[in-house]
């Protein structure tokens, strides 16, 4: 058995891969905090539009999370990938030579707001109502009490779920190799065609350990920073 | 290029890729099958620390959830072509590796990372049922199977629901990467057929209109399930 096996799998090659993959991490990471920053963004307005008295908006809330829930990021990619440009070209308009980042983020984007839309509501509606009212009741404006009493203790709750949906999207990101994206993905299926598919398996065995370093990197932050803010919480309840 | 959709592809497309949900489906309900049992039993490995399966448990799940499952995809299907060719090989046994019917490798692949998935689910629920029930159900002579499927189990069931709902709908999702390995279900139906006449636009707002009706479908029966589950906990209460 070892002696076939030796032909086709060579362990050590996960090792010699592994160099000519990382550079393209910039790539993935790059296109990952584009996503990060502008899915958070979406997310929020999507939340207030949840919140809202408005049942017209609170129904576009919920059904566009419903809606992203049930497509799998595969289908929003492609659907986005050639359904963008179609729909720009009947407003005369050409985005067939536009860089295929865009499209990437622009699925990705729509996919992380419904992730941040559920954690941001869920975290605000665990914040006690009376909160609020005490900081008003102590002169606060609405403004400042929602900076300076609500958001930091939404924060501590929502740390672990944003946590999550960064490595989410950061893994559902693995798929943006499918539109030609060259990220680390990408570069790994390069040169396994430049290999003519030898070593593919070592190639995807390296991937995997990446993804699986960055995950356990991610998590261990947020949990670090999940303790640093809730030692605050702490020391104000004592005082 | 024709300008506007093409709705009569759109029309065929659309039932060309309907007929991909059998094995979607199929792949769907069988992983869960394999996967239920494993995840239960391994999650009471993780509940009552057995040492060695424990560990290994831990850094199975910890796998799954930390790479993408494409990844995993690309080395489970071009790992097990090398060890069955090795293993068949050695025993002589005449088989051609390349004809196996990728439903195989996707019920491995499926159930291998809906497993380590409900590992967590069940663990989480577990932690929810107190000891005292056990401990009950032991001091009126049960025994540790009966125990547990008589009490534990139900109580499991009705608080993991939820989260099994989930697990479920990104497994349906999940299976639409079975492109990768030519499985013939709903995403690569439709992609066939579009490559035809490069009306992908319209295959895609296909299968998106499938997977859309599919997973509601899906969440729909959970919340029926879990309204009846729990009011059957209500009565017993």
């Amino acid at each position: 058995m070892v002696s076939v096996m030796e032909k086709y799998f060579d362990i050590s090659y996960v090792w010699t891969a592994l160099p000519s993959l990382l550079p393209f991490l910039q790539v993935t990471l790059f296109v990952s905090s584009i996503t990060i920053l502008s899915g958070t963004f979406l997310g929020l307005i999507l939340t207030i539009f949840k919140l809202s008295h408005n049942k017209l908006l609170n129904k576009i809330g919920n059904g566009y999370t419903t809606i992203i829930r049930c497509t799998p990021s595969i289908v929003l990619l492609f659907l986005v990938y050639y359904g963008i440009p179609k729909l720009a070209e009947e407003f005369n308009l050409n985005l067939q030579n536009i860089n295929t980042a865009i499209f990437v983020i622009i699925t990705f984007t729509l996919q992380f707001a419904a992730i941040m839309s559920e954690v941001i509501r869920s975290a605000y509606q665990s914040i006690d109502k009376g909160q609020y009212e005490a900081a008003v009741s102590v002169g606060l404006s609405p403004f400042q009490a929602y900076w300076r009493i609500i958001f930091p203790q939404a924060l501590v709750i929502a740390l672990p779920n944003f946590g999550n949906g960064i490595i989410a999207v950061l893994q559902e990101g693995a798929l943006a190799y499918t539109i030609g994206f060259i990220d680390i993905v990408g570069k790994a299926n390069l040169m396994i065609t430049n290999n003519i598919n030898a070593h593919a398996l070592e190639i995807y065995i390296a991937l995997a350990i990446i993804y699986w370093a960055l995950s356990l990197l991610i998590e261990k932050f947020f949990g670090i920073l999940e303790k640093t803010f809730s030692k605050g919480k702490k020391t104000l309840e004592t005082t | 290029m024709s300008q506007g959709l093409n709705y009569e592809f759109l029309i065929d497309t659309f039932f060309v890729a309907l007929s991909g949900i059998s094995i979607t489906l199929l792949v769907t309900v069988i992983s869960l099958i394999i996967a239920l049992p494993l995840g239960f039993l391994l999650a009471i490995t993780r509940i009552n620390r057995i040492p060695v399966i424990q560990r290994i448990a831990q850094i199975y799940v910890s796998f799954v959830r930390g790479t993408p499952i494409i990844i995993q995809i690309f080395i489970i299907y071009s790992s097990i072509p090398l060890i069955l060719k090795a293993f068949f090989d050695k025993y002589n046994i005449q088989l051609d590796i390349y004809k196996i019917n990728p439903i195989w490798y996707a019920l491995i692949i499926f159930s291998f990372s809906t497993t380590a998935l409900l590992i967590e689910v069940f663990r989480s629920a577990l932690g929810t049922v107190k000891k005292e029930q056990l401990e009950a159900a032991y001091s009126v002579g049960l025994t540790t199977f009966q125990a547990y499927r008589r009490i534990i189990i139900q109580q499991v069931l009705v608080v993991a629901l939820p989260n099994l709902c989930t697990t479920t709908v990104n497994l349906i999702k999940a299976t639409s990467l079975g492109y990768a390995m030519s499985l013939p279900e709903i995403t690569l139906n439709a992609k066939v057929a579009a490559n035809m006449g490069y009306n992908y636009v319209e295959a895609y707002l296909d299968i998106f209109i499938i997977y859309l009706i599919l997973c509601m479908a899906v969440e729909y029966i959970f919340k029926v399930l879990e309204k009846r589950l729990s009011k059957y906990k209500m009565a017993n209460a």
